[in-house]
């Protein structure tokens, strides 16, 4: 439901730009909106439970809460700032004191039973993996090529999956489609631009590529989406048009079949 | 207005590697597109060879990477080739699915998945094969299990048929013989020096070369030294051929693992100034070996059609063959000298083709237009097109496999509509039961694999998913005066 196919989005800010954009995003209605915000307050949740856990684990409090009585109301450290002060509720002391009271609460105590009988090498694993999850997964793939006349290209990625290999890190997934790797080519190093069939797992598929002056290697465009062959040949029409001319009379083409697309 | 088949073409053997079946695809392929078919091939990936590439026809070739085991035939792996060829066949529209060679395994497993999906097959079988040895059986066994089911057989030479037939259990009404071809302008002799001086006046037929008695006569042999292609026996004549007949001397082309036998020979008998070895020449450069010789001496053991001695002959070589597998069949008699395979023959056929060209008794230089008329690549793509007519249904079984076939009771009974096998599961199995007592449950175990795993591949690519290729440009035959022209 978060994710669909890849398809294609156009946008032509000036006749000499264009930006071609593949993404799994569906289109962000207000349903899907509400899903994703409500996944993004889950995930941040389940990143502050899991380093919670870790802090009750492994930094044990300096006085363990040993009468029950005294845990509610009469934290033994210094009291409560003033209220009238926002900016206090953000120092050490304070924060130290609400952790306390965490670890002190019914729920905290609870994970602390939890994570008690596991080994400290299995609870640091779990839980580097679940706040990799939490923190770095990324839910769609996005992946855009940008043309500017007499300028170049420039292809961006961002990958579903582990932010890390995405590009862009966290601050990547903090600002949205912050952060991708980018990868811009001159026109003076493009020496052509072209679809090309390969094999890939039990498949062979269309792909564009970028052939690069001087590089051995072409450079494949969308190369995590390898959309399929309308959004390929759409695309590589528009990039030709945009990067050269505009296109002859009914576009690019041997013969009818290939203009039609 | 004759309908147009996309054929895909499947064998091991194919460029860049050398040799008859690779050539023969090719030229096949071209042919078959001239004539407004969509072509195009599967093979395995070569070194340097890889992905989907076009020739400069518009051919398209798939190197699929498979691992090579042995003379650049793939590992018999049964199954895993289904995923990619389904993926093939589906988006190129494939009608029809023909492999070639029978030790291609990639051929062997393509036909057996073709059958699964409900495409036409065709096998064209291009050796000979022996009935006795291990290796042979299991061929012959695997060669049973993929041709229980396939529509249409085709074979080299009538020799070739026989052996098929044999081998493979077949109807023979379902096997036709399609020669090779040579491309008969890759193999001009020598041009005459009144030729060259004045081409519009190129006399018809070309003046006789003629032969003094004490001119050197070069005897050229081009082959692969192997044991199947004769050269222990080769290795045992020239010496008394060259002691036989002084102003002779050898040409051989070719490299193998029995080089080394023919080097000492030649160490032995102090042979080096009448025999040269040229080693390994490629195929562009037959020709112009050829036509340094007289006479085309060709010992093989074992051959289903031999496309070298037309190659020869097209050159305006005398030949002198063995007389063995389909090579009779090849040449009229007046281009040839026949040997039994043995070395006092051998030696005796050179004898007389040697006093026949000194007494200018044999007119060489008319061979090339001889040839040029009876062997055209054009024809065998005609003979194939209607072989596609027939399975296909196309044209009717009476018409393909002649009246009173037709009529037949004896007529397979597994058999569907007009002599075209049936694609049901349940027919197929009976096809394949018959094989053996326990080969029969085997092969028909493999099928039903086979046919579960086409459907769960059908769940899991579904086929809308499968981006669909364009065609190349097809060619529009006009059929009235077979001029050709491009399309648009």
């Amino acid at each position: 439901m978060l994710t669909t196919a890849p398809h294609l989005y156009i946008r032509r800010p000036s006749p000499t730009t264009a930006e071609f954009t593949v993404t799994t995003c569906p289109p962000l209605t207000l349903p899907l909106r509400l899903a994703l915000l409500a996944l993004s307050t889950l995930r941040l949740s389940l990143a502050a439970t899991v380093l919670f856990a870790l802090y009750t684990r492994f930094i044990t409090p300096p006085t363990p809460t040993t009468s029950p009585t005294s845990t509610n109301h009469h934290p033994p450290f210094p009291p409560h700032p003033s209220p009238s002060s926002p900016a206090a509720y953000l120092t050490p002391a304070h924060l130290t004191a609400l952790l306390h009271v965490l670890t002190a609460s019914a729920p905290g105590q609870h994970l602390a039973r939890l994570t008690a009988p596991l080994p400290p090498w299995l609870l640091s694993a779990v839980s580097g993996a679940l706040l990799y999850f939490a923190l770095l997964w990324r839910l769609h793939t996005t992946e855009s090529l940008l043309v500017l006349r007499g300028l170049g290209i420039q292809t961006a990625t961002t990958a579903a999956g582990g932010a890390l290999w995405g590009g862009g890190g966290l601050w990547g997934w903090v600002v949205g489609f912050g952060g991708p790797a980018t990868r811009f080519i001159p026109t003076e190093k493009i020496r052509d631009v072209l679809i090309n069939e390969a094999f890939q797992g039990f498949e062979v598929r269309y792909y564009l590529v970028v052939v690069v002056d001087g590089e051995d290697d072409v450079v494949v465009v969308f190369p995590r989406l390898l959309p399929g062959r309308r959004i390929v040949e759409t695309v590589w029409r528009g990039v030709r048009g945009c990067l050269y001319e505009a296109p002859p009379e009914g576009g690019y083409g041997y013969d009818g079949q290939w203009k039609r697309g | 207005m004759a309908p147009t088949y996309n054929i895909a073409m499947v064998s091991d053997f194919f460029f860049p590697q050398p040799g008859g079946v690779e050539s023969h695809i090719y030229q096949l392929s071209t042919k078959l597109m001239d004539r407004g078919h969509k072509v195009i091939i599967i093979t395995h990936a070569y070194e340097g060879r890889t992905g989907v590439r076009y020739l400069t026809n518009g051919l398209k070739v798939y190197h699929v990477p498979f691992l090579v085991i042995y003379r650049s035939a793939t590992f018999p792996t049964v199954f895993s080739f289904f995923p990619i060829f389904r993926n093939i066949v589906l988006r190129e529209r494939i009608d029809i699915v023909h492999g070639h060679a029978s030790l291609s395994s990639l051929c062997h497993e393509s036909i057996l998945h073709a059958r699964t999906m409900g495409l036409r097959t065709v096998f064209t079988d291009h050796s000979l094969f022996g009935f006795a040895d291990a290796a042979s059986i299991l061929t012959n066994k695997l060669l049973k299990f993929t041709l229980s089911d396939v529509d249409h057989v085709i074979c080299v030479s009538h020799t070739c048929k026989e052996n098929t037939v044999l081998r493979a259990s077949l109807d023979p009404l379902m096997v036709s013989v399609i020669p090779n071809a040579v491309v008969a302008e890759n193999f001009k002799p020598t041009f005459n020096p009144a030729e060259t001086t004045s081409h519009s006046f190129s006399q018809n037929p070309p003046p006789a070369r003629q032969l003094g008695p004490h001119d050197p006569i070069t005897i050229v042999v081009i082959s692969r030294l192997f044991y199947n292609k004769g050269t222990d026996l080769l290795t045992a004549a020239i010496p008394r051929i060259l002691e036989n007949h002084p102003n002779t001397r050898f040409i051989i082309a070719g490299s193998g693992p029995k080089a080394i036998d023919l080097e000492q020979m030649i160490e032995q008998n102090v042979l080096q100034d009448r025999v040269e070895m040229l080693g390994p020449v490629r195929h562009e450069e037959v020709r112009n070996v050829m036509v340094r010789g007289h006479i085309y001496l060709h010992p093989s053991l074992t051959e289903a059609f031999g496309t070298v001695i037309v190659e020869a002959a097209s050159c305006g070589l005398y030949v002198v063959c063995t007389q063995v597998g389909g090579i009779p069949e090849v040449l009229p008699s007046h281009m040839t000298v026949f040997a039994k395979p043995e070395e006092d023959d051998l030696v005796a056929a050179t004898g007389k083709a040697i006093a026949a060209l000194r007494a200018n008794k044999v007119r060489t230089e008319l061979f090339h237009e001889q040839v040029k008329t009876m062997y055209s690549w054009t024809n065998v793509a005609i003979r194939t097109e209607r072989v596609y007519n027939g399975i296909s249904g196309a044209i009717s079984e009476a018409d393909f496999y002649g009246y009173d076939a037709a009529n037949a009771a004896s007529w397979s009974a597994t058999r569907g509509r007009s002599g075209v096998q049936s694609f049901a599961l349940i027919d197929r199995l009976k096809r394949y039961y018959g094989c053996g007592i326990w080969a029969g449950k085997l092969f028909c175990l493999c099928v039903i694999v086979d046919y579960l795993i086409f459907l769960i591949l059908e769940l899991l690519f579904p086929r809308e998913k499968i981006d669909m290729c364009p065609d190349w440009p097809r060619k529009v035959v006009d059929e009235s005066n077979g001029r050709k022209e491009g399309a648009r």
